[in-house]
């Protein structure tokens, strides 16, 4: 394998890394608060149809209308996962069964295809893409030129993003809070923390992140609007928290291995080799199950496990 | 030991009385802590203590009386309230998260220097080590919760008071989850705490410990204030006779069981404790080799106060604990450890002290409740298939003589607290045991099932049935038993006939002081 | 005691008594109703006459032997995995691998067919659910050994092996030469398909005319009985519900947990496989990943059991109602009712109805606490 092909696959695997990565970066949040919300891929579409619907139907400059088409994107998806906190943390009705719902109601025979065809989107190309930078021009420097100074602005947000939840759940009193609520909610609750007030927040940022990595789909990969375009990101991403310990930079590292991998499965058989492309998609999964054996007991459990309190609703009365 | 209060009074309760429906927690109840000592505050489960340390930090409000702070009328509405006060409760359950370190654990819902974002990690952990090092409490202020010992979490807790201006410490049963060690470091600490100007309430039932950290003592018993003791510098005998006496005064003489119509039949084998060693939950050792027997026929009361080893001993020999050293034998056949259904085959029947917690399946009704150590025998069975008719039937014998409200179909759940104690003892005793293992049998049932479970006890008894009686409630183990085994510190201190038996011989015992040979 | 919503004052009350009979009764009718007018707002905003959407969806689904007919195809794998779904949760093992579970029962029934389905259908039929059943339920056991004897949670583990069966799925068909491939001629290896199963082993319809019930259907309500048989009136589905209520009394009963716990994953994967024995047995007679992966029947199956409260029996109900309304979605495909409304009613219908279980579990009060005021 020669060094351009490389370079190609890490950049591809960047590239199509950073939807899963955001969105599970907002999954990150929610079960960090103990609220575990399997509805990421409905989210994820629904801020994929109301991002391209906005970059179709809004005019002004590019640079505007993406702004407002992300943004549009996150507010539909937090909107959705309003349902999600609103079933799970007031009415305290299994976590598993609501996200469930909120995928279906919102995924790719649900409320994402029908905004699309009431919009008709369907088969229209949009009008609005978010091209790779070059950055610093520094596009053609070798090795990391087309690496990591060439990738639409999403892939730079995305670090960005990264970096400011690492610094908020580690280095502020909200993130102390917010990991408190996640482990043990009642000692947080005796210490004065608002345990619904945290779930609420950030369920909502988790749904907001979901849907700008929904929008990644239909406004930088592809720029048309198919019903479930997102094929099954959202899920990944559920892996993709579990596999990076809950942890910012481990969702990160993990999705663009994730995109590498399937990247290389694909040319790879393209270039006939025996390998079922199968084996490097499955990869993630068959990860994720040994981690989980791995971390769910005895010292990795303290270390590296699910937030205790994750999926069990709470009420001061225990019920 | 004790040093010199400053004779302030830091918070008091005067004329406090808390009613809930049907009962009296506290009944006109005085209570004053002074600035700088320690005041232990005694009493058995129920009597009350929980209900005034839930009233001093604002979890309940008072039917009637006040509660002041530093001589002023104070009405608190939640432990934030009591909190701004300065009165905080270390509960015997901390509330820690495990995966935060002590530092983050002891920051949580406080600023150190007003800064409301930034969390500044360095200068939390100085701050704990600070205190940490002022109260002689050593902890690791950069470790995680989850790696630290039961008594270095308990320290924990007690820096999240201190940090947060704590002036007045309640600490709830401190020393049950602590090695003797532990208990050790934590007296020093209180004494630490208490000489720094702090005030500390120690709930406590072990009297020795009680004798050895405080300044005064106060006792609760059936929600009245007995008294108020002072300990001198020495604390002398005189003062444990008094408190002995003040915990387990005996008022009221009812029901005492006919022993005289049994005849004292030559001991046939019942129940055989050969060394018996348990441990707890959390590792430590709560049983410390037992002997003991009893004879078919015969009721041995197990005295002392509560956390004892009482619970380990009692699920232990009932085969739902598993045994860390020792023998079992039940009618001369020896029982394996930790196996509930092999204690069963050799006739064990146990009713623990945690009816609803083990016993009973709240959300199954009662007729299924009923079969649930019999389920197996096909009796109620048609292949896998449960005869419906016959579990019904099963209950309506059983339940024949208990007058209970609801029938064999109403949930458990849904049953009052004596009504589901009746269903507990109708289901073990109907296998007609060998042994009968009964914990708290009484502990918050009205006179009127309290009548019906000591009847049913004696009955058994007279049945031939080697009862073992676990209660604190040292009337009704001398009202119902032949013999009184005395629990302290995981040991049976001494074995007195209940039959003339010396109230005070029994409180020095259940003190941890072992009878002479 | 009391949960304060951000600014609105309601206030949910624990219920200690028995939920009162005419509660349990109303919440549901009432969160049908709650459904019904959400779903009619949105078609309102959608621009659609409610009336006529209705309309076609009761004339593709409910108004005809045919309409009938075509409503319990979709029904089918609903039952069946809705029944997987409900014998776990009801014993509060949340096994989400249903999915999955299907996948690996349709590749089994569907290479048992493939071996031995000429010699019939009196043999093929119950070769195909046995084989089913065995693969879902060793499937399922990987995440009910990981659970009992690792601790390692049962919802996130069964989801993954849900993507792990469907890419196997994926290699059978299209990216290997197995068994279960149709390798024969060209055609083949331009659009890749499996090999069709005899025409033997083809699942018999019940019934005549315009009217049939699939076998998977009969298969599911058989099942369904079963369930609430084993549930309700045998000693081992007593001993699971006394450990669901009860970990601690199950222990003190000398009640073996873990391996209850593995029984019941073992039984929900076998249930689930079933569904996919009778896509191959009853419908497509050919190994079809797409056909299999799209249309979301295991986590579909979850609301049918949440909707039916985890009773068998009613799942029946829940999985005709969902049956319906998936029906009139493929086969309405016009603008009065387009498939996208499909999931929109479905989770309005959750969702209200998941919302209402909270008033039988607490009594729900709006108004301020009335505040303790101390003598």
């Amino acid at each position: 394998m020669n060094r351009g092909l490389v370079i190609q696959l890490i950049a591809t695997g960047i590239f199509y890394g950073t939807p899963m990565a955001i969105a599970a970066l907002g999954e990150l949040l929610a079960e960090r608060s103990g609220v575990l919300n399997l509805g990421v891929e409905g989210m994820m579409l629904m801020g994929a149809v109301v991002a391209f619907w906005v970059s179709r139907d809004v005019s002004g400059p590019n640079g505007l209308v993406l702004i407002i088409a992300v943004l549009a994107g996150a507010a539909a998806a937090a909107a959705v996962s309003l349902i999600h906190a609103f079933m799970t943390i007031t009415l305290r009705a299994n976590q598993v069964v609501s996200g469930l719902a909120l995928t279906i109601f919102a995924g790719a025979t649900g409320l994402s295809s029908y905004v699309g065809d009431l919009a008709n989107l369907g088969g229209n190309p949009g009008r609005h893409i978010m091209n790779a930078i070059n950055v610093f021009g520094l596009k053609d420097v070798p090795i990391l030129g087309p690496i990591i100074f060439n990738q639409p602005a999403l892939v730079y947000i995305s670090w960005v993003i990264a970096f400011a939840i690492y610094w908020y759940v580690n280095k502020t009193r909200q993130g102390l809070h917010l990991r408190a609520v996640g482990e043990n909610p009642e000692a947080a609750d005796a210490m004065g923390v608002s345990v619904t007030r945290y779930r609420y927040a950030h369920v909502l940022i988790g749904g907001a992140l979901a849907g700008v990595g929904g929008s990644f789909y239909t406004l930088v990969i592809s720029s048309e609007w198919t019903d479930g375009i997102t094929s099954g990101a959202g899920w990944i991403a559920l892996a993709l928290v579990i596999l990076a310990f809950w942890r910012p930079a481990g969702v990160i590292a993990g999705a663009y291995l994730f995109g590498v991998v399937s990247a290389l499965g694909a040319n790879l058989s393209a270039r006939g080799v025996q390998l079922p492309p199968e084996v490097f998609s499955a990869l993630p999964y068959v990860l994720t199950i040994a981690v989980l054996a791995i971390v769910s007991s005895g010292w990795g459990r303290g270390r590296f496990g699910a937030p205790a309190a994750l999926g069990v609703p709470y009420a001061r009365d225990g019920g | 030991m004790p040093n010199e209060p400053d004779r302030r009074v830091a918070l008091a309760a005067y004329a406090v009385t808390k009613r809930f429906p049907g009962v009296v927690a506290n009944d006109n109840v005085d209570f004053e802590v002074l600035g700088g000592e320690v005041h232990a505050l005694l009493g058995e489960n129920g009597s009350g203590k929980t209900t005034l340390c839930k009233m001093l930090t604002g979890m309940y409000q008072p039917t009637a009386g006040r509660i002041e702070v530093d001589g002023k009328s104070v009405v608190m509405h939640s432990p934030a309230d009591a909190h701004h006060n300065g009165i905080f409760m270390v509960h015997q359950h901390f509330s820690l998260v495990e995966r935060l370190t002590v530092a983050e654990n002891v920051m949580l819902g406080w600023s150190l220097d007003g800064s409301r974002i930034r969390f500044k990690r360095r200068k939390a952990e100085q701050e704990v080590a600070r205190l940490a090092e002022q109260y002689e409490m050593p902890v690791d202020a950069g470790k995680m919760i989850g790696d630290l010992s039961i008594g270095e979490r308990q320290r924990v807790e007690i820096l999240k008071a201190l940090c947060r201006g704590a002036r007045v410490l309640i600490l709830d049963e401190p020393t049950t989850v602590l090695t003797p060690q532990e208990a050790e470091r934590l007296f020093a600490s209180v004494r630490g705490l208490a000489k720094a100007g702090n005030s500390v309430i120690f709930i406590s039932h072990k009297l020795h410990e009680v004798l050895a950290v405080s300044d005064r003592v106060s006792v609760l018993r059936r929600g009245v204030m007995t008294g108020t003791v002072e300990l001198g510098d020495h604390a002398a005998a005189v003062d444990r006779k008094e408190l002995a006496r003040m915990m387990v005064g005996r008022e009221i003489e009812l029901g005492r069981r006919q022993r005289a119509a049994r005849a004292q039949e030559a001991a046939t084998a019942g129940l055989e404790i050969k060394e018996l060693v348990v441990h707890n939950d959390l590792g430590t050792l709560a049983v410390d080799r037992i002997n003991l027997n009893v004879a078919a026929g015969e009721v041995l009361g197990v005295a002392g106060v509560a956390g004892n080893g009482q619970r380990e001993f009692a699920e232990a020999i009932a085969g739902v604990r598993p045994r860390s050293g020792g023998e079992v034998f039940v009618g001369g056949t020896p029982v394996r450890s930790g196996r509930p259904l092999a204690a069963l085959a050799a006739g064990m029947a146990f009713v623990p002290e945690d009816r609803m917690g083990i016993g009973l399946a709240s959300g199954i009704d009662v007729a299924e409740n009923l079969v649930l150590k019999s389920f197996r025998t096909g009796a109620f069975s048609r292949g896998p298939l449960i005869r419906r008719g016959r579990v019904v039937d099963n209950a309506n014998t059983l339940l024949s003589g208990y007058e209970l409200r609801g029938g064999p179909s109403s949930l458990v759940g849904q049953l009052s607290g004596g009504n589901a104690q009746k269903v507990l003892l109708a289901r073990e005793m109907a296998s007609q045991p060998k042994v009968l293992v009964i914990a708290a049998p009484t502990r918050g049932l009205d006179v009127g099932v309290t009548e019906t479970v000591r009847k049913l006890i004696a009955e058994a008894a007279d049945s031939g049935t080697a009862v073992v009686m676990i209660s604190e409630d040292l009337d009704e183990v001398l009202d119902l038993a032949d013999r009184v085994a005395v629990m302290s510190g995981g040991r049976i201190t001494g074995i007195v006939d209940a039959e003339g038996a010396d109230v005070e011989e029994i409180g020095l015992l259940m003190m941890g002081q072992e009878q002479a040979a | 005691m009391s949960a304060i919503l951000p600014a609105i004052p309601i206030r949910l009350e624990k219920r200690t008594e028995r939920t009162p009979s005419w509660v349990q009764a109303a919440t549901p009718v009432g969160a049908f109703l709650f459904a019904f007018v959400i779903v009619t707002v949105i078609l309102l905003a959608g621009g659609h006459n409610p009336l006529q959407s209705y309309n076609a969806m009761l004339q593709a689904s409910v108004t005809s032997t045919s309409a009938i007919s075509q409503t319990l195809v979709s029904a089918t794998p609903l039952l069946l995995t809705g029944l997987a779904a409900a014998v776990a949760f009801r014993m509060g093992i949340w096994n989400i691998g249903g999915e999955g579970q299907l996948y690996i029962g349709a590749i089994c029934a569907s290479g048992v067919a493939l071996a031995i389905g000429a010699h019939g259908i009196g043999l093929a039929l119950p070769a195909m659910i046995l084989a089913a059943m065995v693969g879902g339920a060793l499937w399922a056991a990987i995440p009910g050994l990981l659970r009992a004897y690792l601790n390692a949670n049962e919802i996130l583990t069964s989801l993954m092996l849900n993507y792990t069966a469907g890419l196997l799925l994926d290699w059978l068909i299209n990216d290997s030469n197995s068994y279960w491939r149709d390798t024969s001629g060209a055609s083949a290896y331009l659009v890749a398909h499996g090999k069709t199963i005899p025409g033997a082993a083809n699942w018999p319809a019940i019934g005549g005319g315009n009217f049939s019930v699939p076998f998977g259907f009969l298969v599911g309500l058989v099942l369904a009985a079963l369930l609430f048989v084993l549930v309700r009136h045998t000693w081992l589905g007593y001993q699971l519900r006394v450990t669901a209520d009860n970990p601690g009394v199950g222990r003190y009963a000398g009640m073996a947990s873990k391996r209850n716990f593995v029984i019941v994953m073992l039984l929900s994967g076998a249930i689930a496989a079933i569904a996919g024995a009778s896509q191959v047995g009853d419908f497509t007679h050919i190994l079809d990943p797409t056909g299999l992966q799209s249309p979301q029947y295991g986590y579909t199956g979850i609301v049918v059991a949440a909707l039916g409260r985890y009773n068998p029996l009613a799942v029946v109900i829940s999985a005709l109602l969902l049956g319906a309304i998936t029906n009139a979605g493929i086969n309405v495909q016009s603008a009065t009712f387009p498939q996208s409304l499909t999931g929109v009613i479905e989770g309005i219908i959750l969702f209200c109805v998941l919302g209402s279980e909270i008033f039988s579990r607490y009594r729900v009060r709006v108004g301020a606490e009335k505040a303790t005021v101390a003598a």
